[in-house]
């Protein structure tokens, strides 16, 4: 017996859900309402307590053959990419309010573009160049000038 | 009432109309076909125009937009596989696989095509059932509907092949990520651990951006770097299949059934308030992969599966016209901003409309039915421009669509909270589909669970008594159902585990 | 060391740029959008008030004036927006007495006195209104049906808001007892009451189309005089209870705004408020134009947060 994806999956939902089923007590409830504020989200997590309880079990006792552990031969997976690019948009998101949208973003699309496909010789430098400027400029003036969405303002650049 | 009927026809083609009607219908394609940009945002967007026209020729434009918007999101599931606009989400499941497989043009066409006749079928209803069908929706009181969200649950809980608990599960977490915030009866702050962050809650939107477009291009990422020739570089192939629209039509009349009860269903949901076309399009999905022959081959680019839901996302159109009209209640946020457009006219919304204002009323069938004609004639003429999205590298594809979700969550609210959620969500979006768990019920579980909290309070708030839920006939047939889903999902579950191996997840 | 001062030199240059840049942006406001934080979704009862309104200010403020619909919680999260945003006139919030209800309620720290005011826009009167399928035909037959089964009569409401403050007060004004629904919005009220689902609820003059069709009723309105609109329903005054509830929809700026910006919003908004055009669109959402000045608004608004106060501590709503 031991314990696969799903068995850790299982554990770490039933942890939670428990965790907030305690808070869930605890919350204060109001004159007027019969019922608190934590009546429905007990009988939620109760629910998903009780379900990941039971996908841990199912787990421990599904049969394994130990011949499936590189189940993810097949084509090569780059996890590295995956989290590079998390941490591009993650820093995107931070940057945008700091530096504005269009400036962000410029810095945003050229950087994720290169991280997904470095650009070999100038001309394919250029490119990028100017699709990150494109896409920030007409991205700027389609919701700004014609959606009237006001996108935000740098606060370090004021721009 | 045909006559009626034929007058607005003939008023609505007059060119004063039929400008906003095509107009409108090709903001809501393109708005609809931008994943992040809801047919709301497009249809709030076009209403500041509108003030300037006539109240018709305003309407009309913002009937385009629902009914472009509607179809423009098959677009982004087909091509992308990210839904478009909510409303579409059902069309990833098929429509992106089928793509894939090297048809990109039949899967978008045969949407297209489904939601004309969809939507038409819809506007037979729209015209002459609004009054009947609209009175049994008042009929529902918080007990019928806490007991249609529970049954609608039920059934797309089992929509996952791969393990009926981890659906469930998923079903759980989509609840859970509504329950956390200001609760909506009294705003007691929930889960929210001290942080104003967390305490404004999650709104939708962002979330399911969020988890969509992230799993997705995350998971096409991980490809990236494989040995060229079989390299995902673009989405799909770069080469457009050739398809002929009699087969696609041919397609989808060979199972007029599958096309009915779509409508039906998207009709259904239209006319109860504050479900939507998220639910329709799953709902109808769900249904069509219980009643098909082939229910194994959903997932994997069947047909049926993108007819379903782009049948029901239109005629859902019509269900929610039909109780703007008949009563003056907005079914959603687009037809809340169509009334708003109403009043700003001075046109008085509620049971008298259609005999006060037969022209306007009429008018908006009208405008409803040619809509579908224009947004064919807009998609002949996009599409061949759309296709090219297909060509495009992952590279350059990526930063773009990642900087359109972020725009979209950010236009929401006009605030960076969205943005945060957005991308909160997608690191959790991306790690479940990762642990194989279906991302179909988690989004109905995040679009149902604050209607379901309210309803379920409000029956106690009304009436102390619990058994209500199982003694008022229409609340206990729903809940019957429900319980036959279930049970029926095992069973097919059973049936089925010795044939479908596990497959690893991937999106 | 050197880095430092190359630090504090880059500092300080760019502080001296966004200064110059700043700087004669302030000389003629407004020169680009305003965005006006509308803390409801769109189509709603504020927002079909605040978009005609937002298109006449504009007119008279000669930029743009965006509404950004900031919806959530209670109208919360919009004004804890409007309360962050930055002080330059660039940011408008369109409020209204909920400002009041959700600080007392303890949902949110942003009070009234955390912004300048502008001016007071509209105010829109409440009335009580019935389902068609109750059996009472006007004020009487309801209360004596109330006193006789205590707790019984169904009222939807938004918990803790405007919709559940007056009916509370005409609760205890007529010494009745209610049993409150949560129903968050008219719209979902209105369709509650159609179906019978609640008995009562706080309505205005935008439903007047349904009461006319018979499907529900307007018991009595908390106006100080009749309104033409609906000429036959009658005031609480006359009734004999001193009851006038009206919501009041104004603009409040972000404290610390400039003078000479806010002067320039107040005009604006004197103009753009007589504007007949206005006062046409504020009558199809049975509303009266109400412009108060930025001094009057003010006090208007200390006095309208104590009279909250002693209602919220009465229904034994109140956290502070």
């Amino acid at each position: 017996m031991s314990i696969g994806r799903d068995g850790i999956a299982g554990l770490v939902l039933l942890a939670i859900s428990l965790v907030l089923l305690v808070k869930s007590f605890q919350l204060p409830s109001l004159p007027i309402v019969p019922v608190g504020p934590g009546f429905y989200p007990s009988i939620v997590l109760s629910f998903m307590a009780t379900a990941s309880a039971l996908l841990v079990l199912q787990d421990l006792l599904k049969r394994r053959t130990p011949a499936v552990a590189g189940a993810d031969e097949g084509p090569r997976r780059s996890y590295g990419l995956v989290v590079i690019a998390f941490a591009i948009v993650g820093a995107y998101v931070v940057l945008l309010p700091l530096l504005g949208f269009r400036v962000a973003t410029v810095l945003f699309v050229g950087a994720l573009q290169a991280a997904l496909g470095r650009p070999q010789t100038a001309r394919q430098w250029v490119v990028l160049a100017a699709i990150a400027l494109g896409t920030a400029v007409l991205s700027y003036f389609i919701f700004e000038k014609y959606l009237l969405v006001l996108l935000p303002r740098g606060a370090w650049t004021g721009f | 009432m045909l006559d009626l009927l034929a007058n607005g026809l003939v008023n609505i083609a007059q060119w004063k109309y039929l400008l906003p009607l095509l107009a409108g219908t090709f903001v809501g394609v393109i708005g609809g076909s931008l994943p992040g940009v809801t047919i709301t945002m497009t249809v709030i967007v076009v209403l500041p125009f509108t003030y300037g026209l006539d109240p018709l020729a305003g309407l009309a434009a913002m009937t385009g937009v629902y009914v472009g918007g509607s179809t423009g999101g098959l677009i982004a599931c087909c091509l992308l596989g990210i839904p478009g606009s909510p409303a579409s989400i059902a069309t990833t499941f098929d429509g992106f696989p089928m793509a894939r497989n090297g048809e990109p043009g039949r899967a978008i066409w045969l949407g297209v095509w489904a939601s004309v006749w969809g939507g038409l079928l819809g506007a037979f209803f729209l015209v002459f059932l609004t009054g009947p069908l609209a009175a049994i929706a008042l009929e529902f009181g918080p007990w019928e509907y806490f007991s249609l969200f529970v049954l609608a649950m039920a059934m797309v809980a089992g929509l996952t092949e791969s393990s009926l608990l981890k659906g469930l599960i998923s079903t759980a977490i989509g609840l859970l990520i509504t329950v956390v915030g200001h609760d909506p009866i009294g705003s007691v702050p929930r889960f929210t651990f001290g942080s104003e962050f967390i305490g404004s809650g999650f709104s939708f939107l962002p979330v399911l951006i969020g988890i969509f477009a992230f799993a997705q291009i995350m998971t096409d990422l991980e490809k990236l770097n494989q040995p060229r020739g079989q390299a995902a570089e673009s989405l799909i192939g770069v080469r457009l299949e050739r398809f002929s629209h009699l087969k696609v039509n041919l397609e989808i009349f060979k199972q007029p059934f599958l096309l009915a009860w779509s409508t039906i269903v998207g009709l259904i949901i239209g006319i109860l308030p504050a479900i939507g076309g998220s639910a329709s399009s799953v709902m109808a999905y769900d249904q069509a992969k219980k009643f098909s022959k082939t229910p194994e081959r959903f997932g994997k680019g069947h047909p049926e599966g993108i007819i379903a839901s782009e049948a029901s996302n239109n005629a859902n159109v019509s269900g929610s016209l039909m109780t703007i009209m008949a009563f003056g209640i907005p079914g959603d946020a687009v037809t809340a901003v169509m009334l708003g457009a109403m009043t700003i006219h001075g046109i008085q919304s509620g049971p008298l409309f259609i005999s006060q204002n037969p022209d306007i009323a009429y008018g908006i069938y009208a405008a409803y039915i040619l809509a579908h004609p224009c947004m064919l004639l807009i998609c002949f003429v996009l599409m061949p421009l759309m296709l090219r999205v297909t060509s495009v590298r992952m590279a350059v594809l990526a930063p773009v669509v990642l900087v359109l979700c972020v725009v979209g969550a950010y236009a929401l609210n006009n605030t960076m909270q969205s943005v945060y959620v957005l991308l909160m969500f997608g690191v959790v979006g991306y790690v479940l589909v990762k642990l194989g768990f279906p991302l179909a019920p988690l989004i109905l579980g995040l679009i149902l669970g604050d209607q379901i909290e309210i309803n379920l309070v409000r029956a106690i708030m009304t009436d102390a008594n619990p058994w209500l839920f199982l003694t008022r006939p229409i609340s206990g047939l729903l809940l019957l159902a429900a319980a036959a889903s279930v049970v029926l999902a095992i069973w097919q579950h059973l049936r089925h585990r010795n044939r479908v191996a596990e497959e690893e997840p991937d999106f | 060391m050197a880095r430092t001062f190359v630090t504090m030199a880059g500092a300080a240059a760019l502080t001296g740029v966004l200064a110059a840049l700043s700087a004669p942006a302030m000389a003629q406001y407004p020169d680009r959008p305003i965005k006006m934080i509308v803390p409801w979704a769109a189509g709603g009862d504020t927002d079909n008030i605040f978009r005609p309104f937002a298109a006449e200010f504009q007119k008279q403020l000669g930029q743009p004036v965006v509404i950004a619909n900031v919806a959530g919680a209670s109208g919360t999260v919009g004004a804890r927006e409007a309360q962050k945003a930055a002080p330059d006139g660039y940011t408008v919030y369109a409020v209204h007495d909920y400002i009041h209800l959700t600080f007392y309620a303890g949902i949110s720290e942003v009070k009234y006195s955390d912004f300048e005011p502008i001016c007071l826009v509209a105010a829109t009167p409440s009335i009580l209104t019935a389902s068609a399928k109750t059996p009472w035909k006007n004020w009487q037959e309801l209360a004596d049906d109330a006193k006789k089964r205590p707790g019984q009569i169904s009222v939807g409401a938004t918990l803790g808001s405007t919709s559940h403050i007056f009916p509370a007060i005409v609760e205890k004004m007529a010494g009745l007892k209610f049993k409150y629904v949560s129903y968050d919005g008219l719209a979902p009220r209105m369709n509650a009451l159609l179906g019978g689902h609640i008995d009562l609820t706080d309505s205005n003059l935008t439903q007047k189309g349904k009461v006319e069709a018979g499907l529900l009723r307007f018991i009595a309105i908390a106006s100080e005089k009749r309104d033409p609109e609906s000429a036959d329903v009658p005031t609480f005054k006359e009734l004999g209870m001193n009851i006038v509830y009206e919501v009041a929809r104004g603009i409040l700026v972000p404290k610390g705004t400039p003078a000479p910006v806010r002067t320039k919003l107040e005009e604006s908004c004197a103009k753009a408020t007589k504007e007949p055009s206005f006062a046409q669109a504020m009558k199809v959402q049975g509303t009266r134009v109400a412009f108060l000045n930025a001094s009057d608004y003010g006090q208007f608004l200390a006095k309208i947060d104590n009279d909250n106060k002693v209602v919220m501590t009465d229904l034994g709503l109140i956290k502070k």
